[in-house]
């Protein structure tokens, strides 16, 4: 009996002591952020949401290769036509390969930054992670991103109810401009 | 797997499937319980609900894309398989990383050990029916996921430590940022003595409970806060130094009883040393004789091509002895690659300590191994 009684009071006062660490903690101000109201924004390394700069894009296939679950797929548009030489001056310098369609299926992405570091681009990579981390799909086809010359950076997704690809407009919400590298 | 038939089962005999969706396997295990009562005959971990096939799939991916998957089998601490899958791959093709890579990998390894020990302290905590540590535990975690946010833009998959080295240098002002987290961390041990160890309600559910005798604990194969909890001091950063844990100076905490109170205080002070290792590497990486910047070797190609040959390479995780054994036939991808996770081989000696503990306590026990169920299925 002495002992239940020893326990009883060993264990209401260890209870005690527990609860004085919790009371220190009282009037510190709250670490919780009140997420949908407060953001935080991420370091600069973050691994986001991709954007993808289809005019800085030279179509090397470099991320298609670098992707570990084979989630990128893209298409050299035709080559332009090269201008005719005019006599007495030096050949036009061939054009640069241009993209005619580069999708991205967020259904698969890892998130592991590999096709950002292996963008030889210069000086701006064509593809890296933005800052943005609300992603949000309600259909499948939604995850396939795609995009084409002229497409802004976020790209565009098919609208399953007219099947129609269409701007992603409620993508950016972390920051207006995303961070390059 | 384990086949059980209703015949087997005595009049007086109850079947239970503990999990693979009850909240405290911690993931998808199942346990198939015989009980008596409240006394447990039989119990029968049973793997497999998680299996992605991950050892198939290195044999489908290059080097490099393989570590992205390494972070998917102890997601807990997702930069010691990185560095044990990079210490295989460099074994195999002879690449020496940078010492200051080296320190840097200590570190982060180091950090990622005291996040996956607060992780366990704190859904122990819940799992015991203590709740308040849980918030303690999450809160200093979170730090941690800043630090390793702000150093590699991941928060739990890192993929930090490359083959060849890190993927990158110590972002500007991160050190300082660390060594605020550290000074802040080092007292709040004591708290959580206060809040849990030192409790006689804690220490009395949890004290004698699920006793594994040393050798058993060695004939069993166990390794990790485990296995040292029984009194067998072995551990991969003494017994087999990588990196530069050579010139570290730390201590291996050891239990005696290896009852679950023991596993759990284990990890308590391998905290405590985590943070001495973790200022070590600060105060080498501050110093003139590491150059900032060089942080991978020299000539490690994205299309790595490893020799013939085969190479084990094993380090110490925060669940035990975490070993890659990796074949490689020349080519761009490995030929097989062999995960030897500490979390498969420390849950099956359930088997046999579960049989004779009252059912509340399999709780205890399977919470004091702290297994992650993407590690033992892999």
């Amino acid at each position: 009996m002495k002992n239940y009684i020893d326990f009883a009071a060993d264990a209401f006062w260890n209870t005690l002591k527990g609860l004085w660490v919790t009371l220190k903690v009282l009037f510190l101000p709250a670490i919780t952020v009140q997420y949908p109201t407060e953001k935080i924004v991420p370091y600069p390394r973050f691994r986001g949401m991709l954007a993808y700069d289809a005019e800085a894009c030279i179509v090397c296939g470099m991320c298609v290769r670098a992707c570990p679950s084979k989630c990128i797929a893209l298409a050299k548009a035709a080559p332009a036509p090269a201008p005719v030489p005019v006599e007495g001056q030096p050949a036009a310098p061939a054009a640069k390969p241009k993209i005619a369609w580069y999708t991205l299926d967020y259904g698969r992405c890892n998130f592991c930054g590999l096709c950002e570091e292996s963008c030889p681009t210069k000086p701006k990579k064509a593809l890296w992670h933005s800052l943005d981390y609300e992603a949000v799909f309600s259909t499948r086809a939604e995850m396939v991103r795609s995009w084409k010359r002229g497409d802004d950076l976020w790209g565009t997704a098919r609208n399953t109810a007219e099947g129609q690809l269409v701007p992603v407009t409620d993508q950016i919400h972390i920051q207006s401009v995303p961070v390059r590298k | 797997m384990t086949k059980e038939t209703p015949t087997a089962i005595k009049a007086d005999q109850m079947f239970i499937n503990f999990g693979p969706q009850h909240p405290s396997t911690h993931g998808v295990l199942r346990i198939a319980l015989t009980v008596e009562g409240e006394v447990v005959i039989k119990g029968d971990p049973d793997v497999g609900f998680l299996h992605r096939g991950m050892e198939k799939l290195f044999e489908a991916r290059t080097y490099s894309q393989g570590l992205i998957l390494t972070d998917r089998l102890d997601y807990i601490s997702a930069t010691h398989n990185n560095l044990g899958y990079c210490l295989a791959v460099e074994k195999l093709a002879g690449i020496q990383a940078p010492l200051r890579a080296q320190y840097i990998r200590v570190l982060a390894s180091e950090l990622n050990r005291i996040a996956s020990h607060l992780v366990f302290f704190g859904t122990f905590a819940v799992d015991m029916g203590a709740f308040t540590p849980f918030l303690y535990a999450f809160r200093e975690r979170e730090m941690i996921m800043d630090l390793f946010e702000m150093l590699c833009g991941g928060r739990l998959l890192h993929s930090y430590v490359r083959v060849g080295g890190v993927s990158a240098d110590l972002p500007a002002g991160w050190t300082e940022k660390c060594r605020e987290f550290l000074k802040f961390f080092k007292p709040m041990l004591k708290d959580y003595d206060t809040l849990l160890s030192g409790n006689p309600i804690f220490r009395s559910r949890t004290g004698g409970v699920g006793v594994i005798s040393a050798d058993r604990a060695v004939s069993w194969g166990l390794s990790g806060p485990v296995l040292r909890a029984s009194g067998v001091n072995y551990d991969v950063r003494k017994a087999d130094p990588y990196c530069v844990y050579a010139k570290m100076n730390f201590t291996v905490p050891l239990g005696k009883n290896g009852d679950c109170f023991d596993r759990y205080y284990c990890r308590m002070l391998e905290m405590g040393q985590s943070v001495e290792i973790a200022f070590q590497c600060l105060d080498a990486l501050a110093g003139a004789e590491l150059t900032p910047g060089e942080v991978m070797a020299k000539g490690v190609s994205k299309m790595l091509k490893a020799p013939a040959g085969q190479a084990y390479a094993h380090m110490e995780a925060s669940r035990g002895d975490l070993g890659f054994f990796a074949v490689s036939d020349g080519g761009l991808n490995p030929y097989r690659m062999h995960v030897r996770g500490p979390s498969f081989i420390n849950v099956a000696i359930l088997q046999e300590i579960l049989v004779g503990c009252k059912i509340a306590d399999v709780v205890a026990i399977l919470g004091s191994l702290d297994i992650v169920l993407g590690e033992v299925d892999r």
